[in-house]
């Protein structure tokens, strides 16, 4: 293929993923209506995860005021944060219990757009980077859990990162090297210590976030410009406008969330959820603590790497990477019945190793 | 023998009969070794002590790193045998101190024995932590006594919702009213477009 010809596909494929004519008030918000029927309740779970990210904006410039980024003092400012600070410690539980829902609202969300069918052509590019947000959403969990520079917070890490050392073992020739040579970037010293904190600081607050809203205006801009997908196999029986009908539904679900969320922030301590041990600032000169683990949206790959080898792992890892970027191709003529099927087996997965996953573990290894 | 009396040898003296004290002090594990078994959850020496590592070693709150004003102060808290002595050991937290005001220092010794019975010799409305759980509570679950947001999840959810309460009942009641007042006035900016919108199709009208 020519040039000029490529060029010309490209701009007719964006032409009819990005177009022009539909950017307008009218179109994108006066115009815009949105099917009603059975599976309508995952048309909220964006709005959610979006709910969630701004108040882990909110919240997290709130802490950046105290917070302080060296290995010193990390641990001493978020006890300063938590017990001086007026509100300190409602604003730090919030930013903690957000960031759970945020990405199990984002997890959801992926689930019951791939149960739809939401990313159907005109649709590729909202979903793969919804996918994109995902990623990121879990690379905010996992810089995020560095900061406060407690036990658990450090040698949670230690594992993560030297879990990116071991892919290259797997791999041929030169690539062998390449994995080790990413974790000695992420982590900027020869252990864990004060470089990494830096980078993770500067990941968490600035690329991070930086990135999360570029992707995230063009997610939102694909919704606005292609609405709703239809959700289900029959025509729905009725559509509701976007606004102000589900505009004001979708605020008051917020409104519901932001409760919900004040209610935890104010009444349990996401900290209580672990034993305090683990909360004591990182002992470089200590043994790693009992308890280490992830945090829990990570356990649906933490159990199974504890129990399986590590190459099949690996390898349902990238195979499930690839998967999920090629959905709209892979899954373009499946029906929304099997989409259904897969999703909820899925969720079910998700579910079970979060859940029961430390049981399982038990049960196989003793 | 005059030598013997000199200031500098009671100097020496005091320092000497100190530390063969402090070589014969131990932590005593048997109730974190108890709270571990029963509960499962890690706990270590900062359930009662300032360092995490126990009371032995040169750390700050270890009985190396003290000062001579500690020394003394640790000196007095370990003779605290009857409840009430209010010691304030500089190798104890909070807790430990309170443990040793609450027990005596001979019946606590006593209860080596019979670890279990350690929350149950403990004041009922005593609460250090202020968390909404007695510590006679929080010590059998293996949650630490003087860490707020340490405990039972549930029974701190519980104890701080009663506690806050009024603002829950107040941010409700703003939340309901900002959505209320939010709906109308969106409605309010639809129906003015429309309202434009059909103006704009039919002038006449």
């Amino acid at each position: 293929m020519k040039l000029p010809e490529t060029i010309e596909r490209t701009e007719a494929y964006l032409a009819e993923r990005f177009p022009v004519e539909k950017m307008n008030y009218a179109s994108m918000i006066l115009k815009k209506e949105v099917p009603v029927h059975r599976l309508s309740w995952g048309y909220y779970m964006g709005g959610l995860a979006l709910f969630f990210f701004l108040v882990q904006i909110a919240t997290g410039v709130m802490l950046l005021f105290y917070y302080q980024p060296t290995v010193s003092d990390a641990h001493a400012s978020v006890e300063y944060i938590t017990e001086h600070v007026p509100a300190g410690a409602l604003v730090r539980n919030i930013h903690a219990w957000a960031s759970s829902l945020m990405i199990a609202s984002v997890m959801v969300h992926l689930l019951s757009a791939f149960a739809m069918k939401a990313f159907g052509k005109p649709r590729e590019i909202t979903w793969i980077t919804g996918v994109a947000l995902l990623g990121i959403t879990f690379a905010f969990g996992f810089t995020g859990y560095l900061l406060p520079w407690h036990q658990i917070a450090v040698n949670a890490t230690k594992i993560g990162l030297q879990t990116i050392e071991e892919i290259g073992a797997y791999l041929p020739g030169q690539m062998a090297t390449w994995p080790k040579a990413m974790k000695e970037i992420i982590q900027g010293e020869a252990s864990v210590g004060q470089a990494t904190l830096s980078r993770f600081f500067a990941l968490h607050v600035i690329i991070l976030p930086l990135s999360i809203a570029g992707i995230l205006g063009i997610h939102l801009l694909s919704v606005q410009l292609h609405g709703m997908s239809q959700g289900v196999d029959e025509k729905p029986r009725r559509m509701e406008k976007f606004f102000p009908t589900y505009f004001l539904k979708d605020l008051s679900v917020w409104g519901v969330a932001f409760m919900v969320l004040f209610i935890l922030g104010l009444c349990l301590p996401f900290d209580s959820l672990f034993a305090y041990p683990l909360f004591e600032p990182f002992n470089a000169k200590g043994s790693t603590p009992d308890g280490i683990k992830p945090e829990w949206y990570f356990f649906w790959v933490y159990y199974p790497l504890e129990l399986l080898p590590f190459w099949v792992i690996m390898l349902g890892q990238t195979v499930l990477g690839v998967v999920m970027m090629a959905t709209p191709w892979i899954f373009k003529n499946t029906n929304r019945r099997t989409l259904k099927v897969l999703a909820v087996a899925a969720g079910a997965y998700l579910v079970v190793m979060t859940v029961f996953g430390e049981k399982i573990y038990h049960l196989f290894k003793g | 023998m005059r030598a013997l009396y000199s200031p500098r040898c009671w100097k020496t003296t005091l320092l000497l009969a100190f530390l063969t004290t402090v070589g014969s002090v131990q932590a005593y594990p048997e109730f974190q070794q108890h709270i571990v078994k029963t509960t499962g959850r890690a706990v270590n020496c900062a359930l009662c002590h300032a360092n995490a590592d126990g009371p032995e070693g040169t750390g700050p709150g270890q009985i190396g790193h003290l000062t001579a004003a500690e020394q003394a102060e640790l000196g007095r808290a370990r003779a605290a045998f009857e409840p009430g002595a209010r010691p304030n050991s500089p190798i104890l937290n909070a807790f430990g101190n309170h443990l040793i005001n609450s027990l005596g220092k001979k019946k606590f010794l006593e209860l080596r024995l019979a670890p279990a019975q350690l929350a149950e010799a403990l004041p009922k409305d005593s609460d250090l932590d202020d968390d909404g759980i007695s510590d006679a509570r929080e010590l059998p679950s293996g949650t630490h006594p003087f860490i707020k947001s340490d405990g039972d999840p549930w029974l701190l959810f519980q104890a701080n919702f009663k506690r806050n309460f009024t603002q829950i009942a107040l941010a409700l009641a703003a939340t309901v009213s900002g959505l209320w007042g939010l709906g109308h006035l969106l409605r309010g900016f639809a129906v003015a477009t429309r309202l434009k919108d059909d103006e704009a199709e039919d002038p006449a009208h």
